[in-house]
């Protein structure tokens, strides 16, 4: 079928959670409930015709075998559009596209997940990934991050499941005081350097907005944490998702097909463009 | 197997391809030279070394609609769009060596960079390409720095060249056998062994060697500073360079039906790289005049082992402000002399 690369499938949003006021999660099936197969860390585009297409991490885990979520926060028209479906809406989703967190490297080490706002999506599938295969994994600590109480998404599992697994905590920041808010505050880099994990056998996994990541490398450096030890997932402007339109390079390497996960060990062999 | 036709007849070849599935040479359209679909009144011209827009569109058109969609209620369905030119065998006659090499460079990000684009790729296998040898380099052209032969074209199928009164064509694939044995009716045997007469060498005494990897600590080289300041950002360098392929894709329609399409795009353009949370990681013309240099110059030789650029000169006869390929490899410091 000519352009099938480019072709999406149909699929239909079963469930629509609004997690804070501009971030919405739209659970997603097809046919067969899972859309495609996949593993953490890829992503997918999603599309509304007429309005467009957009690519989005798959926050769901592959080990959920019946359908497919998506974390959306509203920042541009097609995340407007999405925002304002219900339940029953058909869209189109292609993928899986790019490479994926390394689980099978991750096996055995202890793990420091460190997200700010939205860039907690991507790290979610891992985080679900890992805890389904518990065992498999050592110690998990979840540092997360937004501006208020409010912010946060994803309140049911950061504030009462990941928690109660057993060698899994979660420490929540907010960038400044509020009401009814106990918990910590302060930027989520500053909040890493207190927590002051040792980095034998650990490793850092990161994602949220480009500044925060910027920070949360320098405190891992400072932490003692080799590059190797630093894994992060970028977010660009993306069309086609298969390393052809062009617009995604960081360098030589295409964030949608050599990404969107990266070392800082490769990051820093790049030209600092993201 | 050589043959010739003369220049009169021509127009009778060019109606007989036509007839077989869509022709594309380069014709006159106002003070321009494209590559356009044949049809009768026409004006085909030979002579122009090279077309001002490049015959890529031939493999990837300017703007392509690939799905039709239709929604009805929360219903949402989704169907390829016929695609134009896959069904009948295409032509593309006329092609200068320097373009059709960019082609070859286009099947590394097109067809052999897993996924293979198959609109694209469909298009390429369908399509027999007659190259056409040149007789005189522009005062633009410098392919011979990339090591292209003016007079010779490895990836075409039949390679043709003028001299005189006489455009003689040789098939250099079986394919370029078979098109030639398909309208031998109005071609004649070539009498003896003919070649395309020698053209000077065309370098603007660039030295290539080394390049890539001597840009590679040169991200941050001041010269940047330099090289982009009088950029007007208006994007015709890419719009006219055969080995520019950035596309976008756009929704156009209504709420119930419409199409989804993809066209032709610019890194020179802001929007081309900002996201919708509102990073940009290219924000000035800065940025974005290094990258489609070093996209060219290092970062193609580093993922596909070519450069990607083949000297054709286009954007040295249209940059408004000067910034061509030439100038830009000579800022680089990749010259064998000093002027």
């Amino acid at each position: 079928m000519p352009g099938s690369f480019l072709m999406p499938l149909v699929v239909t949003v079963k469930e629509i959670v609004t997690e804070t006021p501009d971030t919405k999660t739209l659970r997603v099936v097809g046919e067969k409930g899972l859309p495609f197969e996949f593993q953490p860390g890829q992503c997918a585009m999603i599309s509304l015709p007429p309005v467009g297409e957009a690519i989005f991490s798959i926050t769901s885990s592959p080990t959920d075998r019946e359908f497919m979520e998506f974390s959306i926060k509203e920042a541009g028209t097609v995340t407007r559009a999405l925002h304002r479906i219900t339940p029953g809406q058909q869209l189109g989703l292609r993928g899986p596209y790019g490479n994926s967190f390394p689980v099978e490297s991750l096996r055995g080490k202890d793990l420091l997940f460190i997200g700010g706002g939205i860039g907690l999506a991507p790290l979610r599938s891992l985080i679900n990934y890992c805890l389904e295969k518990r065992a498999e994994y050592g110690q998990i600590d979840i540092i997360y991050g937004a501006r208020s109480p409010g912010d946060l998404i994803r309140k049911e599992e950061i504030n009462r499941i990941w928690p109660s697994v057993p060698d899994t905590r979660v420490h929540l920041t907010v960038d400044a005081k509020f009401e009814g808010w106990e918990g910590h505050v302060g930027f989520v880099p500053s909040y890493l350097t207190e927590l002051a994990f040792p980095p034998e056998n650990r490793m850092a996994i990161t994602c949220g907005p480009p500044v925060m990541i910027k920070f949360v490398l320098q405190a891992l450096e400072e932490l003692k944490f080799s590059p190797e030890q630093v894994i992060t997932t970028l977010e660009m402007r993306m069309k086609c998702g298969v390393g052809k339109c062009g617009r995604c390079n960081i360098g030589s390497l295409y964030v949608c097909k050599d990404g969107p996960v990266f070392t800082r060990a490769q990051l820093d062999a790049l030209p600092d463009e993201y | 197997m050589t043959k010739y036709i003369t220049s009169e007849r021509l127009p009778e070849l060019w109606a007989r391809l036509a007839d077989r599935g869509p022709l594309y040479l380069p014709v006159n359209e106002g003070t321009a030279v494209a590559f356009r679909a044949w049809e009768e009144g026409k004006e085909v011209n030979l002579e122009a070394v090279n077309s001002t827009v490049s015959p890529k569109e031939i493999f990837l058109p300017a703007w392509e609609t690939y799905l039709k969609f239709e929604r009805a209620g929360k219903k949402l369905a989704l169907a390829p769009a016929d695609a134009n030119g896959l069904a009948r065998p295409v032509t593309a006659f006329g092609l200068r060596p320097c373009d059709l090499r960019a082609i070859e460079l286009l099947d590394l990000v097109f067809v052999e960079q897993d996924p293979p684009d198959e609109l694209y790729t469909r298009r390429r296998k369908n399509t027999t390409i007659v190259a056409l040898a040149c007789s005189q380099p522009d005062p633009f052209c410098f392919c011979t720095a990339f090591g292209i032969e003016p007079t010779d074209a490895p990836g075409a199928d039949v390679l043709a060249w003028k001299t005189g009164n006489r455009l003689f064509m040789e098939a250099r694939t079986p394919r370029g056998e078979d098109w030639l044995e398909e309208n031998s009716r109005l071609l004649q045997e070539a009498e003896g062994v003919e070649k395309p007469p020698p053209v000077e060498s065309a370098d603007f005494g660039l030295a290539l060697e080394g390049l890539p990897e001597n840009l590679k600590g040169r991200f941050e080289d001041p010269i940047w500073d330099q090289i982009y300041r009088s950029c007007l950002g208006c994007g015709i360098c890419t719009y006219i360079c055969p080995t520019c392929y950035c596309f976008d894709i756009q929704d156009y329609g209504h709420q119930e039906q419409g199409e989804r399409f993809r066209c032709w795009d610019s890194c020179q353009f802001s929007h081309y790289t900002l996201t919708a949370g509102g990073n940009n990681p290219r924000p000035t013309r800065k940025e974005r005049v290094r990258n489609r240099f070093l996209h060219k110059l290092q970062f193609y030789p580093e993922r596909y082992e070519e450069f990607g650029c083949v000297g054709c000169g286009r954007c040295l006869r249209s940059c408004p402000v000067g910034i061509d390929m030439v100038s830009v490899i000579r800022a680089l410091g990749g010259e064998t002399v000093a002027r």
